[in-house]
């Protein structure tokens, strides 16, 4: 599926950083146009799953960059300017779980599935928690604000997300990179 | 379903600036307000006022603009705002001041005797960060309308990004409309087999479990698209030298004004805090008579 290489930077991670990043913009903004149901300030973003995939399947630059790009983007398309602290807080979100990029070899196994939702679980905390702390210094918000208003939110909405979409994700991929040989 | 850019072409000030002195500048703001740690506001509303302006000369549509800017409002001032007003928290510790005079208390649960008081140093608190949020804001919301897409990637190179960063850039910012069309096909194609993504039905996780068929399709062709572009990248000997942009960006004498002035603004705020002291919080005399009289 990749050359399992977790650091390399070359050609693969340039075009799929784009193409991650174009796709968390583009499923940001449709679920603007389709919105989920929420409770409270709690948001579910599709888009995060898509993002923990990518990192997953080609390592932690791609999700990096995918996360960086591609939440900036989604916020130049609504018009909501440029937040630089939310996107690497999503960058954070997509590099953690690309850690274990060279650790699964069977998309389709359960336990390599629970690994990737794992890590991506740990992605979303540190990425949201990095986004809601630097939100004190920008915005000026306190503790308490940044850790209920901002973090808990951010992650039960990305975490359940995640958990339902990331493994029919990997599977779909399995059966791609299978029928392509790489 | 349309995906356009909220980029259109104006000949204006604000357009014709580099876009990296737009970016410098707004990170000279913002780190003028965050590492000295201002809450003046003898230096905010000039500030505010500043950046208001430079919003104005971006002459953006109001039909374009008004959604972004509710949304930022209401962030603004209900959370923040209201936040400061009712915790005080988040700022300096002056602005819990026990001798500031109570204007009203609110009961919000008085069975647990949590009752809130409002005193006159939060109020102006909640007014100051709203201040200071507005400030950073404004300068952010214009960027999308005001930049072209096409020259992120040679604007961020510009800044000082690898070349292989900055092609991913301007490489995101061209799949975008093509990603945005696969989805549109993919919407209408889904809908022509029954699939109503107007009535998801079921729990909340059903609702999420049934936006597979537009996520997964799309993101699985992208995953192809993408051999197909390596190989032709990988063809042209993509990575193994020094590129060369076809867009190069050049400082004109009003982007270094702005620089000049972005950087003299942060030098200033830095100075005022931490040379002469000016800078913390403090509740004007005028705002407490006007409140208590």
């Amino acid at each position: 599926m990749n050359d399992k290489t977790t650091w390399e930077f070359g050609t693969r991670q340039v075009v799929y950083g784009a193409i991650g990043a174009a796709l968390y913009g583009v499923f940001s903004w449709a679920t603007n146009i389709f919105p989920l149901p929420a409770a409270g300030n709690i948001s579910f973003r599709p888009a995060v799953a898509v993002l923990i995939f990518f990192g997953v399947a080609y390592g932690p630059w791609v999700g990096l960059l995918a996360g960086l790009i591609g939440n900036t983007i989604g916020d130049a398309l609504t018009g909501w300017g440029l937040y630089w602290n939310w996107s690497v807080g999503s960058g954070l979100m997509g590099m953690i779980p690309g850690l274990i990029m060279a650790s699964l070899n069977d998309f389709k196994a359960r336990p390599e599935i629970l690994k990737a939702v794992g890590w991506g679980t740990l992605g979303i905390v540190v990425g949201m928690l990095f986004a809601s702390l630097t939100e004190m210094f920008t915005g000026g918000i306190d503790l308490n604000t940044a850790l209920v208003g901002y973090f808990t939110p951010a992650v039960i909405g990305n975490f359940i997300v995640t958990a339902i979409l990331l493994p029919i994700l990997m599977i779909a991929f399995a059966g791609v990179a299978a029928r392509r040989g790489r | 379903m349309l995906v356009t850019w909220k980029y259109r072409p104006r000949n204006t000030f604000i357009q014709r600036l580099d876009p990296r002195t737009r970016f410098i500048f707004m990170a000279c703001i913002i780190l003028a307000f965050s590492i000295p740690e201002i809450w003046d506001y003898r230096i905010i509303l000039p500030l505010l006022l500043l950046s208001l302006t430079l919003y104005l000369m971006a002459r953006i549509e109001w039909k374009d603009v008004r959604r972004a800017l509710l949304y930022i409002f209401i962030l603004v001032f209900l959370i923040v705002g209201l936040n400061g007003l009712l915790s005080g928290r988040g700022g300096p510790s002056s602005v819990l001041d026990p001798s500031s005079p109570v204007l009203f208390t609110l009961p919000i649960v008085p069975a647990w005797d949590w009752i809130v008081p409002v005193t006159v140093s939060k109020v102006w608190f909640a007014i100051s960060q709203i201040g200071r949020m507005l400030t950073m804001a404004l300068l952010a919301i214009p960027i999308p309308y005001t930049i072209d897409p096409n020259i992120y990637g040679t604007a961020f190179k510009q800044m000082g990004a690898s070349d292989k960063v900055a092609f991913t850039i301007d490489l995101a910012f061209r799949f975008f409309p093509t990603f945005a069309r696969d989805l549109t096909i993919t919407v209408d194609a889904q809908r022509a087999r029954g699939y109503e993504m107007d009535k998801l039905k079921g729990g909340l996780v059903a609702k999420i479990r049934k936006l597979a068929p537009l996520i997964i399709p799309v993101t699985m062709q992208s995953t192809v698209t993408g051999e197909e572009v390596i190989d032709a990248m990988d063809l042209r000997a993509f990575g193994t030298a020094q590129r060369t942009w076809l867009k190069v960006l050049k400082y004109a004498p009003r982007d270094y004004y702005m620089l000049g002035l972005g950087v003299t603004i942060f030098i200033a705020c830095c100075v005022l805090k931490w040379g002469f002291g000016i800078g913390d919080f403090f509740v004007p005399d005028f705002f407490t008579r006007a409140l208590v009289g």
